[in-house]
């Protein structure tokens, strides 16, 4: 209590100290004087009075320290002043700070973007939704198709049997067709169950949200919730947009209101603008039985954690009540389990994907900064020597070791933490940039990243952690330094010089790794454009539709392929058009699917599987990918035909021994095809792969409900044929809109849209880190050298050439630096050993970067080499 | 010369208190008269000693002080003792004085008295 007092008093004296001095001057003042008066009327003469009343008083100085240590925070004061001295020790080098902070706030900046996308997927999978990360996915996992989704039903009896789940809600992305017949929208919306918005914890921007009872019975309720975005581009952001009615699907639905802002629904990073009841799906989508069918799996389920309850309890409750379900309906349920799963373990979308490789690249980030860490060290520790006859004369004043040490980490902090607020400012930047990227493929995506105080408090750790880092060196040297050695001026002993070789070596080592890694990337991602796809995009103009809102038969599905096939190859402009249900170069990729082809037996376990697409027949002349066996499909309309198939070059190598394939059966789990055509191997998933086994099925045997638009032009302006394609698909529905238009080259460059980004900081990190290396190297040799003063103009005064002086200097210091290359160099070889696995090592990038490297780091070294040995041998020896 | 100053900062906080127990507000001076009075020498040559314990007394709350007029009508500080003061006057003048009893029995114990 009464020290709690005591430290309360001193905080308040601490703000007031200046006033509290003022006070002691004056009482120490009148003191002296009464006891002068009293000593004069003990007979004393005036200026032996005055004497004599100091003398009694004591030392003033002394008691002076002493009241101030009663009084303040000694080690706050102690702290400012360190902060003080260290901001004018900053303000003297500029040009050193300049180059430490910016080199910092880089590296802290890259890392903290990198971090600020992964803290989203971890811990920020449900954007506007507070507690997102008490939310896990409950997943039915089949024995052998992976995870099929839920079933409306089976969702029912899941909310009631997960007792460790609060609330589990159920939704289904649904692509819409918003808007008056002639003029619809394709727009992204998720079918929900009635507590979707309650469980999520959410309030409406305005309106209300769709009401459990609303979500109860079929078909009843007409209501949609639009999204925020929505309502600001749509209705303008005007209140009365509730109550009003929105064609969705040539049906009418009432807005009852708006989410709130930033919320894009359940599937990160898929971003959706209309929420509906799921009991309006039979609706909607044209008499689907999906609500009353349990073999109709369509729904994702989240629920979230109760307060106490643990994931292993909601894991076993989920796996009794999927096998008691699997019990009572086994011609739905036999073989399926249930998995509890987080968000970024998601089995659809891409967070498994990107998690790696955002992992891997903050790894490569991380690295980096630590090459930074070492460049700053070392230019602090030669800085740290010419100030040791500064440090020498405080410790010879009194100060003691722990005063040094904290008066150079006051200075390294400063730095470090300035470097850290440039670098989150850098970071909120990055992040911005990279929310307003494009968006990737027929899903609207938006990653909603922002610098919040976790990244924030992750990117001031960072710096604080680098401003340890670099600070060790100098403080150790310094709080060790020996007073007499550190007055007397050119000193340098030996450990000093070899601790700077080594930061040095471990620094071009770091580089070395980080610019191995770079390399390699950029080299990738440059190949990757300019490989030959084996299939021609230029030309092609691709569009897609979708029949789901209709919900059509195999026979409408087909009919209405070949139809709009007929209409637009009868365009004039049109050389040849197709349908398939996959685009190759495609970010999700391809599908490929289990098969058995006659004449081959399996004798590893586990199934074959192929690439598998499949497209109209004209769909390999509209490509460009010649048939070198056999024929093109079947017409769309002949029904005598039996199911086809096309396979590729490399299947037949792969799988049926370069036999001939024409005429063999080809089983998939529900069919059997034959043969009829062997098609070259072109690139499916990205470019430049190593070729893998395809086959191609006809539309005519597995029509599709959607379906992507191939046509190749005439007049070589194949965006010229946009509007015709979109007039003939509104001729034939004027309710299905034309989506997700763009030119087969366009498709291929989004489609390498999230390796351009890391491509991109590569470009600009590795020559800045060459850059940083350079300098830091330089600082170190130029400052070896200044010291080395005397005895190079000894050498030249005994008839040393230059060139020998130049070339002694640069071998003294190349060999710390080729030491830390070549570790650098084998680290680096066994990361892409690891990471790479397929591939030859690529000996450009091996041999080339330390070459760049190791040359950069001579010139470096020759630049004050050369200096140094210009000097007058007379002067140099006069020198100190 | 270590012992001496220990004991000094302890008995000058006490006898600051009882200082200003018995002859009410005072100046620092006037404290240090006092002191010097009754002690003898022991505040002779270090007068300004007295200054840190008078600025711990008053952070503890013994003690308060307020701007006056000294005797020769300058601005002077002066202290005087709060009810807490008071309060830790009598705790330790007990504590105090049971030590003293203490050791002073153990001064005049004798060796038979021990065996």
């Amino acid at each position: 209590m009464k020290s709690l007092r005591r430290f309360l008093s001193r905080m308040t004296q601490f703000v007031t100290r200046r006033r509290d001095d003022e006070r002691l001057k004056e009482e120490i003042e009148q003191h002296i004087a009464l006891q002068t008066a009293e000593n004069l009327r003990g007979g004393l003469s005036p200026v032996e009075a005055r004497r004599q009343a100091m003398l009694k008083f004591g030392g003033v100085e002394a008691m002076k320290q002493d009241y101030r240590a009663e009084r303040g925070l000694l080690f706050i004061e102690n702290l400012l002043g360190d902060l003080r001295n260290a901001g004018r020790t900053i303000s003297r080098m500029p040009g050193l700070a300049a180059v430490i902070i910016v080199s910092l706030a880089i590296g802290v900046g890259v890392n903290t973007t990198i971090f600020s996308w992964i803290q989203m997927i971890l811990f920020q999978p449900l954007p506007a939704v507070t507690g997102a990360s008490n939310f896990l996915l409950v997943e039915p996992r089949s024995d052998t198709a992976g995870y099929p989704g839920a079933s409306w039903l089976e969702y029912r009896d899941l909310q009631t049997q997960v007792p460790a789940l609060r609330d589990i809600v159920a939704s289904q992305m649904v692509p819409f067709n918003v808007g008056q017949p002639g003029q619809t929208e394709r727009t992204h919306g998720q079918l929900v169950s009635g507590n979707f918005f309650s469980a999520l914890g959410l309030k409406p921007a305005i309106g209300r949200f769709i009401r459990p009872e609303e979500a109860e019975r079929s078909g009843t309720e007409p209501v949609v919730v639009i999204s925020y975005d929505y309502w600001q581009t749509r209705f303008r952001g005007a209140p009365e947009a509730v109550g009003q009615k929105l064609r969705v699907n040539d049906f009418d639905l009432i807005v009852v209101g708006v989410a709130p802002k930033d919320f894009q629904g359940t599937m990160l990073p898929l971003k959706f603008e209309l929420w509906v009841p799921a009991t309006m799906t039979p609706v909607l989508l044209g008499g689907t039985r999906d609500l009353e069918d349990r073999t109709s799996r369509g729904f994702s389920l989240i629920g979230m954690l109760r307060p106490g309850a643990s994931r292993q309890e909601a894991q076993a409750e989920c796996s009794t009540a999927m096998a008691q379900l699997a019990r009572e309906y086994p011609d739905a349920s036999a073989g399926i389990g249930g998995e509890i799963l987080a968000f970024w373990e998601a089995p659809r979308g891409p967070q498994r994907l990107l998690i790696s490789g955002l992992a891997i690249l903050q790894g490569v980030m991380l690295l980096l900064l630590l090459a930074v860490c070492g460049n700053t060290a070392n230019l602090m520790l030669a800085r740290g020597s010419t100030r040791q006859r500064e440090m020498a004369v405080r410790v010879a004043l009194g100060a003691g070791r722990w005063r040094i040490v904290s008066l150079v980490l006051a200075e390294n902090m400063l730095l470090a933490l300035l470097g850290a607020g440039l670098g989150a400012a850098f970071a909120v930047w990055g992040t911005k940039a990279l929310r307003i990227a494009p968006m990737i493929g027929a899903f609207p995506i938006l990653f909603p990243t922002k610098v919040d105080q976790f990244t924030l408090a992750f990117a001031m750790l960072l710096g604080a952690a680098c401003g340890l880092i670099f600070s060790a060196a100098p403080a150790v040297h310094l709080a060790r330094l020996d007073v007499q050695d550190g007055l007397r001026s050119s000193s340098n002993t030996l450990s000093r010089s070899r601790a700077r070789k080594v930061l040095m070596g471990v620094e071009v080592g770091l580089a070395m790794v980080v610019l191995i890694a770079a390399a390699l990337f950029l080299q990738s991602f440059r190949s990757a454009r300019q490989t030959d796809p084996r299939f021609q995009p230029e030309g092609v103009l691709l569009a897609a539709y979708d029949l789901s809102g209709r919900n059509p038969d195999d026979a409408s599905e087909r009919e209405f392929a070949a139809r709009l096939l007929e209409r637009l190859r009868s365009l004039p402009d049109v050389e040849a058009a197709a349908i398939a249900t996959n685009v190759p170069v495609d970010l999700h990729g391809i599908p490929r699917r289990p098969f058995t082809v006659q004449g081959r037996v399996r004798t590893e376990p586990g199934q074959d599987r192929a690439i598998s697409n499949t497209v109209t027949p004209g769909y390999f002349k509209v490509m460009a990918i010649p048939l070198l066996e056999g024929n093109d499909f079947a017409d769309m309309r002949d029904k005598a035909a039996p199911a086809q198939a096309i396979v590729n070059e490399e299947f037949v190598r792969r799988y049926l021994n370069d036999a001939d394939a024409i005429g063999r059966r080809l089983q998939t789990r529900t069919q059997s095809f034959a043969i009829i055509g062997v098609a070259r191997n072109s690139a499916y998933d990205a470019l430049g792969e190593p070729p893998q086994p395809a086959a191609y099925f006809s539309y005519r045997d597995r029509p599709a409900y959607q379906g992507e638009i191939h046509l190749r032009t005439r007049s070589g302006n194949e965006t010229a044929l946009t509007s015709e394609a979109r007039a003939v698909l509104r001729d034939l529905d004027p309710m299905l809109p034309l989506y997700d238009v763009r030119t087969f080259s366009q498709h291929i460059e989004r489609n390498l849209y999230l390796r351009r980004i890391p491509a991109r900081m590569f470009a600009v990190l590795g020559p800045l880190l060459l850059g940083l290396a350079a300098i830091g190297i330089y600082a170190v040799v130029s400052y070896a050298v200044a010291r080395r003063t005397r005895e190079i103009g000894v050498r030249l005064a005994f008839g040393a050439t230059s060139g020998r002086v130049v070339l002694q200097i640069i071998r003294e210091n190349l060999g710390a630096i080729t030491l830390g290359t070549a570790i650098g160099w084998v680290l680096a070889l066994a990361i892409s050993f690891r990471v790479m696995t397929k591939g030859p090592i690529n000996l450009s990038v091996f041999l080339g970067v330390p070459a760049i490297l190791l040359s950069v780091a001579t010139l470096a070294c020759w630049i004050p080499a050369r200096r140094a040995s210009r000097i007058d041998p007379m002067a140099a020896l006069r020198h100190e | 010369m270590k012992q001496k100053t220990d004991v000094l900062q302890g008995t000058l906080a006490l006898m600051v208190l009882k200082t200003l127990d018995v002859l009410g507000p005072l100046h620092g001076y006037g404290i240090a008269r006092r002191i010097e009075q009754i002690s003898g020498d022991l505040l002779a040559v270090n007068q300004g000693t007295l200054y840190p314990v008078l600025l711990k007394l008053e952070q503890e709350g013994a003690i308060a002080s307020e701007w006056g007029a000294s005797e020769n009508n300058r601005r002077a500080r002066f202290y005087r003792l709060t009810k807490e003061g008071r309060k830790q006057l009598l705790v330790e003048t007990k504590d105090w004085e049971k030590t003293a009893a203490i050791i002073r029995r153990f001064f005049d114990a004798k060796a038979e008295d021990l065996s």
